[in-house]
């Protein structure tokens, strides 16, 4: 399962990946996928698992949604 | 997530688009500005009084459509989100200053493609300052820069933009004394497609903007950032597709929609360090805006009320331009405009230092 978290910044987009290799997630930036936001801003693809955050490391973060290769299903969202 | 379908759409959207924007010209339209957000949001301040420039007084359907087919197409699709709170002042400023960048070029981003399209090589360098502003905007952003999260706002506030360019409309269609036009031959303003024509390539192009997310800041902002070139494609698409309707215009008509070289393009000048340095500022602004003019009428017609913000601010660094003296004209730019993009390119220096903090974590 492939991973895709939206962000309100791209600033956001940018911290959430290091926490995600922190946690020795594979991970990278890249354009949010259109079916999955009218947004043009940056998104995290997660590789197998998705790195839940809290606090202030939540504050940027708008949704997970879990990529199946046909659909999207949405497993977190503020 | 089908990527090859993705492209598909942006590169045939970007076709129809380039051919509706030659149309424009053919129907009456400035030359090389059948489409022009900068253009058309100073042409509409004009109208409505905010400057007293009578070359450039008009209210422009194409905004118009470009905000209602965002809105309707946005509705359709379940996708209008009223949404707004991420530094809707810093915004108001950037617009002010992207403004003033363009009227130094003299056409926002999009008419820089379709000046490209149209022969003008003074685009050309135009493109050189856009990608340069572009590329230290991209710096700000990979070292932190933010204008924090955007919040979900209620309904109301997403309609209020719509509704405003409703407005605008009847104040078009009506034409009360206090709207000023420009009069016959007075100069840009005074040239325009039919009043259908304009709300209908419009209404098509904000449609196909909001479906593909379509941005001239955005495709080289992505291919630089994530070597993506998604909306690069669109771009290009727009390119090649208004330069071919103009070389046919050019065969089929009397009139001139093609002329290669600098000098004596219409609504241009040819001082390359100022067209460079107003797109630099542009390209700069754009980035931290997080989107092209074009892009910030489409985000407003989505419910953005950041974005509709930006345009205010577009709007009013129009109307200062005109009754400042900043604006360049084809003799080419003022002392006063020169002044003002150097401002303008260390206010947003500044507002980018200032939002740009260290990465936690």
């Amino acid at each position: 399962m492939i991973y895709f978290a939206t962000f309100f910044s791209h600033f956001g987009a940018m911290r959430y990946k290091i926490l995600c290799q922190q946690q020795q997630i594979v991970c990278r930036t890249m354009p949010v996928p259109r079916g999955l936001s009218s947004s043009c801003g940056t998104c995290v693809r997660c590789e197998e698992r998705w790195l839940p955050v809290q606090g202030s490391d939540a504050e940027d973060l708008e949704q997970v949604a879990a990529w199946d290769g046909k659909t999207f299903t949405v497993v977190y969202h503020t | 997530m089908n990527t090859k379908k993705e492209r598909i759409h942006i590169i045939v959207a970007g076709l129809i688009i380039g051919v509706i924007s030659a149309l424009l010209v053919f129907f009456g339209n400035p030359a090389n500005m059948g489409f022009c957000i900068a253009c058309f949001l100073r042409d509409t301040a004009g109208a409505l009084g905010l400057h007293k420039a009578a070359p450039v007084q008009y209210i422009r359907p194409e905004i118009i459509g470009l905000v209602l087919g965002s809105f309707v197409m946005a509705l359709a699709r379940r996708e209008f989100a009223p949404k707004g709170g991420s530094a809707p002042l810093t915004r108001f400023v950037l617009g002010f200053f992207v403004m003033i960048g363009c009227l130094m070029f003299l056409g926002c981003p999009f008419r820089m493609i379709l000046r490209l399209a149209g022969g003008d090589l003074n685009a050309l360098v135009g493109l050189v300052g856009f990608v340069l502003g572009i590329l230290v905007g991209v710096f700000f952003l990979k070292k932190g820069y933010s204008l924090k999260r955007t919040y979900a706002m209620p309904k109301l506030e997403g309609f209020l933009f719509p509704a405003i360019q409703v407005v605008v409309f009847v104040l078009l269609v009506v034409a009360p004394a206090f709207i000023y036009f420009s009069e016959a031959g007075a100069g840009p303003g005074a040239k325009h497609a039919a009043i259908a024509i304009s709300l209908v390539a419009g209404l098509i192009v904000g449609a196909l903007a909001q479906r593909t997310r379509l941005c001239m800041v955005g495709g080289i902002r992505d291919a630089v950032l994530f070597r993506e070139s998604k909306l690069l494609l669109g771009f290009v698409a727009i390119f090649l597709s208004a330069l071919i309707s103009n070389l046919i215009l050019n065969v089929a008509t009397d009139a001139t929609y093609f002329k290669l070289g600098f000098e004596g393009q219409a609504v241009a000048h040819t001082d390359w360090l100022w067209n460079g340095l107003g797109m630099l500022l542009v390209g700069f602004g754009c980035v931290l805006l997080g989107g092209c003019p074009l892009r910030q009428l489409v985000l407003s017609g989505e419910g953005n009320s950041d974005s509709a913000v930006t345009v205010l601010g577009l709007v009013v660094g129009a109307a200062f331009a005109h009754n400042f003296g900043l604006a360049s004209s084809a003799d080419g730019p003022t002392s006063a405009g020169k002044i003002a993009v150097l401002i303008g390119i260390a206010v947003v220096a500044l507002i980018g230092c200032l939002n740009t903090f260290k990465k936690k974590a």
